[in-house]
This record gives structure tokens, C-alpha cells and sequence, in this order.
């Protein structure tokens, strides 16, 4: 039972150089695949909300989704992610204390944009609830999640802000920091599809009929 | 100096011999083999559960088992089957063997691995709760609307079914995304992509498949259950909405799923006939490049599963064409296996004969799903035995058979034991009889008209004598399983000891000791070629010492692509909290499935709680910098 394989390797082939750096990118990584596995879920609920408005005799009835928070909602959403990218570029400089003020800032604009969702929901349950109608029901659905979603990258946000940073780790908060702002960017880009598929998109074609 | 580096990396990696050592080991061996435990333990509660539908349908009008109590049997039958038996198993096998192979000491994240598997194994316990309620559920394992929805079926049992799958689900992409990362980014040193052992191949796809293709099943189940218990409307037409949009969102999942349960299989074969067959596979990169394109065009053919509900003749074109097009990737596969075995010098273990065993039953499995991707035949054996036939020839012919020859493969790795060899030759002919007796005549029953999923049967129709046929073909099945499992408990006490390399195979894992101790080998390989223990170049040799790494629990990583070494991984020290974050979650769904709310929220905030201490960083973190400067 010996192998007939027998590929001599070339000589010259050396061991590889010792390394010296503390591999810091897996949980980036790894973030990257779970966001991945996210956006999937968005696309798939997308594809929910148009095969149901294909197949539906009774789809949002007369009045297209109103604008006047979605629109805002957007704007402060935006911000926070332009603010939270300022903060990665001051911590690549190492001025931690503004990477903290930026991040300070995120969470606030992430607080503004929940009360600003809980407005529009009260609102909008005037004339809609989930169980009106199939539409009803994935429009919650889809919103709900969403803002679910930032809930749980805001904890992240508050989590990387409370977290101790250990002598002579310099770098501790830098890939944490960037790990979550990943997602919270990740966060922000969905909302702009929500309201480009689900606020903008109708009004247009409402307009045009 | 090895015997010092030796007992420095065994004081680093040990994990005590405790029951708190037990319960919080990150181990990949021990979490890879309770993987595998478990999922054995399913195969055998779907299987008793399958001889009692045999049972019930061995002759004519009998009354065994109601109608109610086999429509739950069938569905425990094959969500066990399917979703806690052919997936975790191959996970198991992957979690054991990826960092074996690719030379690196554990998982890129071992925490992670151990909450990924307490999930699945408390989704398991969920779903097993509900046999003891008498609500188990019962529409199947696509759980059709709606049949599922709250109309017609009241009860806790579809809400299991929610409940349980989707905690699965979690567990399942949480660790696709570990093997994911593991495969590209711990690699040994040059082990470039063009080198990886065909199983890397094969587990990395189907777990990017898993992450593309699961949160379709969240959804399913999200919006069935706030179907079922929220009122909302997702499935019913009086409200606008679509019974065919959960059969979309379940096929757009459930189809990729037949690929995540069978690639990572075709993986442990392109290993094991190179291996039995004394030389290298024939046509690594053609069966490398089909393996990623089946998992690719895997996403376009789940409509398949639909061509019976009334659609445009393109759109059944397509799919139709898509389903035929990806069994020429299968193929591909096969010829490269038949050549291996012809221009090599075989040699029949046990393993081999699962192996070739194998290759018989996924051509014939997937004949018969040519057969039915064509759309007037499918309309012809939609819903009947034919289906059931095709899909156990695919599921038990290309996941349990190779399953088991990977069990006769790995297991003197796993344990130091061999396995019989005249018991396992026995167990492989009483299960390949068996399985086809039991199996076979289903095309035939198919063809005849026997309707899946009915409890019963008026003598008379032709369909008798073959279904007394299958039930003694299917006790025979369930007899060579057990024969092999009894090889297995046999061979812990009595088996013959393995040594490092009983096959005299190529890949990286069978360089380090049987069993692996816990660090794995002392120096990190590696490697030049795509054999790494078939070569004359020594894996290991590192006279310097540079690669024991041991001055923490430590790995190297490097680039996906050429597998450069980059920086040294810092792994996590043992620890009980994911399975107390696993047990949060277990209780958040359990919650779910009852509608207790305020229980939903307790223990959302006890896994945040949970899961902030995990991520808490400690103050040793930043030392390791200095030390290696």
C-alpha cells in the first residue's frame, strides 16, 4: 500500500519568515459574512413585498406610503453614518477622543431616528395596522425589522463606547470600532432601499397613473 | 525542546477532565464530535420513526396509527432527517476535520463554534418537546399554507415548527460563517487555493450557500408565524395575500439546502477514493470549479419543486433547463471518481465500499431527478412514491451512505480505534440490500399511482405486495445501521490501535497523532504541494521553533489566496458562556413558541447581558504585542 505519487518538491522551497503581527481581522471577517447573511434577509423580503403586490387584487389601497418622516428619517440616518465614518478616519489618526465624540454622536442620531420611527408608526396606525391586509402586514414587517435592526447595532455603538481599552493595547477599540460601524453603516444602506422600494417608489407610480 | 514546547502547548490548549471543563470546552475535536454524536442520535429517532410508518403501511387498511398521528410521525420523520441529522452531521465532520486539515489549532472563532453547537442541540431538544404535548407538527417538512396556517391547524405545532427552525437557523449560519473564515483565513503556509484538499472546497460552498440561502427560511417561518398567532397576513387570499409565497420562500431556501446536505459529502468522497485508489484525483480543478458551480446554479432551480401549481410555460422552461443543466456538474464529478478508481490500484476497505456504494445510488438518484425535471413526467409523479424514491436515493444515497464511509474513514483519527472490517464489510452489504429493497420499489409504487402521505391504503389497487416489500426492505436498512453502530461501540474498547496514518493518506490530518491531542501538531505544517504526506517535503521541520507558537493559545493566519502567513491568531480560552448565551436563546424561542412575551424580553436581556461579557475584552489582550516584538 505505498503511493505510486511521487511530485518531488523543488529544493529551494524555504520555510516561511516568522510573523510578528496579532492577526485582528477575523472578526471583521466574520462580520462581513454575518452582514452578508443580513442583506439576504432584506432581499428576500423585498422579494416578499413584490410578489404579494404582483399576485394582490387589494394592494395599499388608494394612498401611497406618506413621505414626511421617511424622508427625514433618511436625512438623520445618513448623517450618523457620515459622522460615524469621520470617527473611523480620526481613530486610523489615533485621536480617540474625537473617534468617541463622533460615536457619541451616531448613538444620538440613532436614538433621534427610533422616536422618529415610533411617530411615524403612531401615525400611520391611524389608517393601517398589520392585520389590515397583506400589505399592512409586510410593511410592518419590513419596517419593524429594520428598525429592530438599528436597535440592535445602537447597543453595539453604546457597547464599543463603555468598553475599557487595556495599556498597552493601543489598538483595542480600533477594530471593534470599525467592526460595528460596519454593520451600522450595513444598517443605514438598508433604510435607503426601504425607502426607495417602499416610500419613494409608490408615490412615483402613483403620480404617474 | 519538543518534549518542553509539547507540555507548555498541552497546559495551553488541555481542557480539564471536569464537568465544568465539559460544558465549556471550545475544542473543535470535542465539539465535532458531540456534533456528530448528535446527529447520530436524530438519525436514529427519524429512523424508528420511519419502520413505524412502515409498520403502519406494511398492508392494507391497517389502523396502527391514525391519520393525525402519521401526518406528525412523516413530518417529525423528515425535519428530523433533514434538518437535525444530514446537515449537522456534515458539520460535525467539517468542524472536526477543517482545522485539522488545514493545519491550523482550532476554528477562527471557538467560542462561537461552541454556541453554534449548543443552539443546534437545544433546537433539537425544542422541536422534541412538542411529541410530549401530542402537538407535534403536521404538514410536512415544506409545512405547505394553508394547511400550516391558523385555520386548519390550531395547535402548538406548527408554531415548534417555526420556533425550532428558526433557532436551527441561527446555529446553522453562525457556523457557516466559522468554517467560512477558518477555510480563508487560517490556512497552513502555502496551502494556496490551488492546493486545498477537495473537502475545503466542497464545505466552503455549501456554507456560502447557507449563508445566501437561509435567511429565506427565517422569513418563511416569520411570517407563518405571525401569521398563525399575530393575525397578520402574508399567505391568505381573502387579505391579499399569497399560499404561493411560502412555497417560493421555502423552495428558494429549501432547494440550495439539498446541495448544503450533499457537496460537503461529495467532499469526503473526492478524499477517500484518491486516498483507496494509491494516487491523486483526476481532474482536481474540474471537480473543484463543479463543486462551486453547483452550489451556484443550486439557486436557480427551486421552482422545480413547483412545476405542479399552474405557472408560465418560460418560466417552467427555465427551471426545467437549470435542473438539468446542474446534474452535468454531478457528473463531472462522477467521471472524475470512476477514473481516479480505473487508473488507480484500489484497495476495498470498508470505507471504499461505502464509497463505490455511493456512486451507484447518486446515479441512480439522479437519473430519477432528470426524470422529474421533466415537466410532464413531473406532473405525472408529483406527490407520489416516485418523489419519495428520488429523494431518498439523493438524501440517504449521497449524504447517510458517504456519511458512513467518512465514519469508517475518520473514526481511527477521531478515537485511535479501528473499526471492524468484516463487521463493517456486512453492515455495507446489509444496508446497500436493504436500502434498495426498501427503496427501489417506491419508483415502481410511484408509477403505479400511490399518493405520498397517506396513512392508509384499500387492498385491491396493486400497490400490496410492494409495500410489504419496502417495510421488510426498510427493517433490513435499519439492521445494517445498526450493525455499523455497533462496529462503532465495539471498536472504542476493542478495536485495533490506528497510529498516525492507517490509510496512508495525503491530507494534513493524518500527520498529527490519533486521536489529535488538543493542540493539534506541535509545529504549525507547512505546505507545498497538494499532497502534503505523499511528498518528501517534511511538514513540520522548523528547527528554529518558530512555528510551535506557544506562547499563548495561538494559530497562524494568512492570505485566502496564496495562504501567506500574515499574523499570529490569538484563540480564546475555554469558557461556559456560550452555552449559557445557547440557553438564552433556547428560551427566547421556547418563549416564542407559547407567546410569552414578557419570558421573550427577560431573556432577550439576559443574552445581551450574556453576550457583552463575551465580547468583554480583557486585560491581558494587548500583552502579547510586546512578547512578540
Amino acid at each position: 500500500m505505498s503511493p505510486v505519487y511521487t511530485d518531488q518538491p523543488s529544493p529551494t522551497t524555504k520555510a516561511p519568515p516568522p510573523v510578528r503581527r496579532i492577526d485582528d481581522k477575523r472578526g471583521t471577517f466574520g462580520m462581513a459574512l454575518f452582514i452578508t447573511t443580513e442583506a439576504a434577509l432584506f432581499l428576500v423580503l423585498f422579494f416578499a413585498y413584490y410578489y404579494t403586490d404582483k399576485r394582490s387584487a387589494q394592494w395599499r389601497g388608494e394612498m401611497p406610503p406618506r413621505l414626511h418622516y421617511a424622508l427625514p428619517m433618511l436625512a438623520v440616518l445618513l448623517s450618523s453614518s457620515g459622522v460615524l465614518y469621520w470617527g473611523e478616519q480620526q481613530l486610523k489618526k489615533r485621536r480617540y477622543g474625537a473617534a468617541r465624540l463622533a460615536l457619541i454622536g451616531t448613538i444620538l442620531l440613532g436614538i433621534l431616528f427610533l422616536v422618529l420611527t415610533v411617530l411615524d408608526d403612531m401615525e400611520e396606525l391611524k389608517h393601517l395596522t398589520p392585520q389590515t391586509d397583506s400589505y399592512g402586514s409586510i410593511y410592518y414587517t419590513i419596517t419593524t425589522l429594520h428598525a429592530s435592526h438599528v436597535t440592535f447595532g445602537l447597543l453595539m455603538l453604546i457597547w464599543v463606547l463603555v468598553m475599557p481599552r487595556w495599556q498597552p493595547a493601543v489598538y483595542t477599540p480600533h477594530r471593534p470600532y470599525q467592526n460595528v460601524a460596519m454593520y451600522w453603516h450595513f444598517v443605514d444602506t438598508v433604510w435607503i432601499f426601504i425607502v426607495a422600494l417602499l416610500f419613494v417608489a409608490p408615490n412615483i407610480y402613483n403620480a404617474l397613473q | 525542546m519538543s518534549t518542553a514546547a509539547q507540555q507548555r502547548l498541552t497546559e495551553l490548549w488541555e481542557t480539564p477532565k471536569t464537568l465544568r471543563g465539559w460544558l465549556s470546552t471550545v475544542d473543535h475535536k470535542q465539539l465535532g464530535k458531540r456534533y456528530i454524536a448528535t446527529a447520530i442520535v436524530f438519525l436514529i429517532i427519524g429512523g424508528v420513526e420511519a419502520l413505524i410508518m412502515r409498520i403502519q403501511l406494511a398492508r392494507p387498511s391497517q389502523n396502527i396509527l391514525g391519520p393525525e398521528t402519521y401526518d406528525q410521525i412523516f413530518t417529525m420523520h423528515g425535519m428530523t432527517m433533514i434538518f437535525w441529522y444530514a446537515s449537522p452531521i456534515l458539520s460535525g465532520f467539517s468542524i472536526y476535520l477543517v482545522p485539522l486539515m488545514i493545519g491550523a489549532r482550532d476554528l477562527a472563532f471557538p467560542r462561537f463554534n461552541a454556541f453554534t453547537y449548543y443552539a443546534f442541540l437545544f433546537s433539537g431538544v425544542l422541536l422534541y418537546v412538542s411529541p410530549f404535548l401530542g402537538q407535534s407538527p403536521h404538514g410536512g417538512w415544506f409545512a405547505y399554507t394553508p394547511f400550516t396556517g391558523p385555520a386548519y391547524s390550531p395547535g402548538w405545532g406548527m408554531d415548534f415548527y417555526n420556533t425550532a427552525l428558526v433557532l436551527l437557523t441561527i446555529a446553522t449560519s453562525g457556523g457557516a460563517i466559522n468554517l467560512i473564515v477558518s477555510i480563508l483565513r487560517l490556512r497552513a503556509p502555502g496551502m494556496a487555493i490551488s492546493k486545498m484538499p477537495l473537502f475545503l472546497y466542497s464545505t466552503l460552498t455549501a456554507q456560502f450557500v447557507t449563508i445566501f440561502s437561509l435567511p429565506s427560511l427565517t422569513v418563511a417561518n416569520l411570517f407563518l408565524e405571525l401569521e398563525r398567532r399575530w393575525n397578520f397576513h402574508f399567505f391568505d387570499v381573502a387579505h391579499g395575500g399569497s399560499p404561493l409565497l411560502w412555497q417560493n420562500l421555502f423552495w428558494f431556501f429549501g432547494h440550495p439546502w439539498v446541495y448544503i446536505v450533499f457537496l460537503p459529502a461529495t467532499g469526503m468522497i473526492s478524499m477517500m477514493i484518491p486516498v483507496f485508489s494509491r494516487r491523486p484525483i483526476v481532474g482536481y480543478a474540474y471537480v473543484a470549479i463543479s463543486t462551486i458551480l453547483t452550489g451556484l446554479v443550486g439557486f436557480g432551480v427551486w421552482v422545480h419543486h413547483m412545476f405542479a401549481v399552474g405557472m408560465g410555460h418560460l418560466t417552467m422552461s427555465f427551471f426545467s433547463a437549470a435542473s438539468m443543466t446542474i446534474s452535468i456538474f454531478t457528473i463531472i464529478q462522477v467521471f472524475a471518481w470512476v477514473a481516479t478508481i480505473w487508473k488507480g490500484r484500489p484497495v476495498l476497505t470498508t470505507a471504499m465500499y461505502f464509497a463505490l456504494g455511493f456512486i451507484a445510488l447518486i446515479v441512480v438518484g439522479g437519473l430519477s431527478g432528470v426524470v422529474t425535471a421533466m415537466i410532464p413526467v413531473d406532473w405525472q409523479m408529483t406527490d407520489t412514491y416516485f418523489v419519495v424514491s428520488h429523494l431518498h436515493y439523493v438524501l440517504v444515497g449521497a449524504n447517510m451512505i458517504p456519511v458512513f464511509a467518512g465514519l469508517y474513514y475518520w473514526w481511527p483519527k477521531m478515537t485511535g480505534r479501528m473499526l471492524s472490517e468484516t463487521l463493517g464489510k456486512t453492515s455495507f452489504w446489509v444496508i446497500f440490500i436493504g436500502f434498495n429493497l426498501a427503496f427501489f420499489p417506491m419508483h415502481i409504487l410511484g408509477v403505479l399511482g400511490m399518493p405520498r402521505r397517506i396513512y392508509t391504503y384499500t387492498a385491491g389497487l396493486g400497490w400490496d405486495s410492494i409495500n410489504m416489500l419496502i417495510t421488510v426492505g426498510a427493517f433490513i436498512l435499519a439492521i445494517g445501521i445498526l450493525l455499523t453502530l455497533v462496529n462503532l461501540y465495539w471498536s472504542l474498547k476493542h478495536g485495533a490501535l490506528a497510529g498516525k496514518n492507517p490509510w496512508n493518506a495525503d491530507s494534513l490530518e493524518w500527520s498529527t497523532d490519533s486521536p489529535p491531542k488538543p493542540y493539534g501538531s506541535i509545529h504549525i505544517p507547512t505546505v507545498i504541494t497538494r499532497h502534503p504526506l505523499w511528498d518528501s517535503y517534511e511538514e513540520e521541520e522548523d528547527p528554529r521553533g518558530e512555528r510551535v507558537l506557544d506562547q499563548d493559545r495561538l494559530t497562524l493566519s494568512s492570505t485566502w489566496l496564496d495562504a501567506e502567513p500574515t499574523a499570529v491568531a490569538r484563540m480564546p480560552e475555554d469558557t461556559i458562556i456560550p452555552l449559557l448565551l445557547a440557553f438564552g436563546f433556547f428560551v427566547i424561542f421556547g418563549a416564542i413558541t407559547f407567546q410569552l412575551m414578557w419570558l421573550v424580553v427577560g431573556a432577550l436581556v439576559y443574552s445581551l447581558i450574556i453576550a457583552s461579557i463575551w465580547f468583554w475584552p480583557k486585560p491581558q489582550e494587548g500583552e502579547l504585542e510586546g512578547e512578540l516584538e
